[in-house]
Order: structure tokens, then sequence, then C-alpha cells
């Protein structure tokens, strides 16, 4: 690590078993706030394995009047034989919060990546349910030059409704998690489709939790899923995880140690 | 919108007539799991693509009209490739483009389209050869689009003739709308789910 600045912390990175440093990142103001500009940018260096959490939910508060939008925009560049696991905890936008969140994932040859990333509605035990005022994300993975995944969405609760059928119809919560091994063939990411919608099937409970998985257009494949609850996503994000590290690395690996 | 010729305007009716023979009537884009688990029914369809034109529908025509504009059109291809991450999806919207392109190669007697470009590409640059307006080349594919799709939930539902017709004539000021969309943005969760989750229905009448 060789900088940080408020509010961001770097936590002393851990070994893992086996090969690579855990490290936890840490918002010490405790949340981000109207006119923050949050950077993270990260290297992992060729041949090396890190693996990033936080050590607690990214709180979006209230929109100040008269402040810019928050902005959280985090960099990653995986050096040739890298592997990055990147496993925040989740995004909860406060009611009447303003932001953006960038993400850069880029990686080299033979990289890989595993990244997930939750969205919560709001703090639901306080009544809030899609209470912000405005949330866009840019993301962009590439390995090598070929972008693998894409998004780009502005959701403005107030002007389109969350809850129509091809948004988040009936759910709360969204998840996402992807796994990225530069110049793995197609037929390798099929397979790994196949048997995430195995898993996807036993845990869909249609108006409870649904999910569903899907090759990308090259190097990977992501795995998404729609709750009514937090803690549905999490346990079923370990049992995705798990089994694309299976099949990438060759072996499992324990997750940050939390609760989720 | 700028005038185009009485040709230009034959041409493009043809383009965007939803029996074009290029094998859209085999794709509901995910709309197949939802009938079958009984979440969209007849009732539900104008309001779900309504819904779908702002966002889908408004991702599309921001690529027709950036393709319609020129530029690297594999380039823009491969952007949509990241941007659709259902598979099937995918596939289908490069297998239409594919046939597309061939057949309007095929009309025309020479290689003007490339063949390994999206749907929505391939149609705006379409558009841009036969000197349609670029207004008119997206609300076009939107309402073939469209139209596919409510041709698909009639397979799928008791949904008769008229009331598709009448869900396609309400629909229409949403795609006037969403063709004028110029950012490639787009917010469709529970609709890419459902086409990631296609392929385990257990009796499928479409291939996505």
């Amino acid at each position: 690590m060789t900088r940080q600045d408020p509010p961001w912390k770097v936590v002393r990175s851990f070994a893992l078993a086996g090969h690579g440093r855990l490290v936890h990142l840490h918002n010490v103001s405790g949340g981000v706030l109207a006119g923050d500009r949050l950077a993270l940018n990260v290297e992992v260096a060729a041949g090396a394995a890190a693996q990033i959490t936080t050590t607690g939910a990214t709180r979006l508060y209230r929109h100040r009047a008269g402040a810019r939008d928050s902005e959280q925009s985090a960099r990653f560049s995986l050096g040739d034989g890298a592997l990055l696991e990147y496993l925040p905890d989740a995004v909860i936008p406060y009611a009447g919060s303003r932001h953006v969140q960038k993400t850069e994932i880029r990686l080299g040859r033979g990289a890989a990546l595993f990244w997930w990333e939750v969205l919560a509605p709001g703090r639901l035990a306080a009544g809030e349910r899609f209470a912000f005022e405005r949330l866009r994300v840019e993301t962009g993975i590439y390995a090598g030059e070929r972008p693998v995944l894409r998004e780009n969405f502005l959701l403005e609760p107030g002007r389109k409704d969350l809850s129509a059928m091809p948004r988040m119809f009936e759910y709360s919560h969204l998840a996402s998690l992807c796994a990225v091994a530069e110049g793995r063939p197609a037929a390798f990411w099929r397979a790994l489709e196949d048997r995430w919608n195995e898993i996807a099937r036993g845990r869909t409970r249609p108006g409870q939790t649904v999910w569903g998985a899907s090759a990308l257009v090259s190097d990977g494949a992501i795995v998404r899923g729609m709750s009514m609850s937090g803690r549905l996503i999490h346990e079923a994000l370990l049992e995705f995880r798990s089994a694309a590290r299976l099949a990438v690395t060759g072996e499992d690996a324990a997750p940050p140690r939390k609760i989720y | 919108m700028m005038p185009m010729g009485q040709t230009a305007f034959l041409r493009l009716l043809q383009l965007a007539d939803s029996a074009l023979p290029i094998g859209g009537a085999a794709h509901s884009f995910g709309l197949e799991t939802l009938a079958d688990e009984g979440v969209l029914t007849p009732e539900d369809v104008e309001t779900f693509l309504s819904a779908y034109l702002e966002e889908g529908g408004a991702l599309e025509a921001a690529f027709v009209r950036r393709s319609w504009r020129g530029g690297d059109l594999q380039a823009f291809s491969g952007e949509l490739s990241a941007r659709k991450v259902a598979r099937e999806s995918r596939e289908a919207s490069l297998k239409l483009g594919r046939r597309f392109a061939e057949l309007v190669n095929g009309m025309l007697g020479c290689s003007l389209l490339e063949t390994k470009l999206h749907y929505p590409i391939a149609f705006g640059a379409a558009g841009a050869a036969l000197g349609v307006p670029v207004d008119a080349v997206a609300l076009a594919y939107l309402n073939q689009s469209v139209a596919g799709l409510v041709s698909a939930c009639q397979r799928l539902m008791p949904l008769g003739q008229a009331a598709a017709s009448g869900i396609l004539w309400n629909l229409k000021p949403a795609m006037a709308r969403a063709s004028l969309s110029e950012e490639a943005l787009c917010f469709s969760p529970y609709a890419e789910l459902a086409s990631m989750r296609h392929g385990s229905i257990e009796t499928r009448l479409f291939i996505s």
C-alpha cells in the first residue's frame, strides 16, 4: 500500500491460507457524504493474489442542498497471472442520497477476478425502500482490451418506478457475482454457467429469491440474484463463489471471515 | 423529422416489417420464462413493455443512432455484447443481426453490411446507407422490436389480435420517447434474469 488518505484506511493485510493477502478497506467517516469524492486505485502485481473486502456496508447518506452528488470510483489493474477477489459489503443508499459509483477492472494475460456487489434498497428497518434520490452506476471489466462486462444505469426512484417488472419487480435486493479469467475458452464459461444455474435452480424461490447465471461475451461469467432479504443473498453468493473458485483455480478458499 | 424519399420510406417499412425473414419469431428474449411462471399475464404486457422501452429499448435505440452516424461498428457491437449479459438474448441479437445483414446484402447485390454485428447496429447502419433519417430508423427499429415481443406474448398467453393491436397502438408514445435516447443506460435486472433462466424451462417454444 503506497498511499492512503482519509476517510479511507487500509487495515493491515493478513496472510491467506496457501497464497495471497487479505486486506480490509475501512471508511473511518462511517459513510459517504454529499460532496465526497472517494477514489480507490489497486494494482495487483503479476503473479500476486489479493482478497479485498470492507469492514462494513457502504452507507450513502442523504444529500445536502448545494453540494455535489457524492462519488466513489474504484480502479483495479491485475498484472499477468494475478488473482483478485474483491468482495465488498453491500451498498445501502439512504433516503435522499445522491451518488455516483464507477468501477473499472482491467485484467492482464491469465489474470483472474472474483467480484461481487450487493445493492440494498435502503434502511429497511427504518422503513426505507428505494427512498434515495439518485444512484448512477458505471462498471467496466476488460480482459486486455476486450470489454467483458459493461454496465451503465441511472436509478431515480421518484421518476422511474423501480418496482416495474423489468426492473426490481417485487424484490428489494440485487446482487451480482462475476468470475473472469483472461484467456479461458468459451466452453469453460458455458460449463460454469451450467454449474451455476444448477445451484441457482436449487436456491430460487419465486417471490422470495431468484437467481440466474450466464456466460459473458468472453473470458467470464456472471450470476445475478434478486431477493426480499439480504441474508438470503449472502448465503447464495458464498456457494456461487466457492463453485467458481474451484472451477477457475482448482481450489476453494475461505471467504473473508465475517458475519453475513 | 427530416423528410425522406418515397423509395427510402418504402424500404424502411419493409426492413421494419415483423415478418422480415430473419428468424425474429423464434425469440422471446426471456418473456417465455415470465409467462411460464405466471408472472407476466395479458393484463401486464403493456405496462411491462412500457418499462422495457425505457430501459432495453432506449439502450438499443442509442446503438441504432450511434451506428447510423458511422464509425467502428465492430467496436460498437463488442460494447453492446458486453452490455447484454444474458447469453441467450445476446446470441439472439447477433443471430438476427447476421441474418438481417445477409438479407440486405442479398437484396442490394453487394456486401454493404458486416455480418457479425448486433441487430440494432446492423439496422442503424442499413438505415444510414439507404438514406433514411436517423429518427425514423430508430423509431422503426423499436416498433418492429416491440411488435415482435407482442407477437411472442400472443403465442405464450391468451392475448387476442385486437388486444395485441391495442397494446402496440398505446405504446407508440413510449416508443417515440425511447427512440430519442443517445446515452446507453439500461437497468432491467428482472427481465435480464428471465433471459438467463430461460434455459431452465422444461418445454420451450422459443430459442431465447
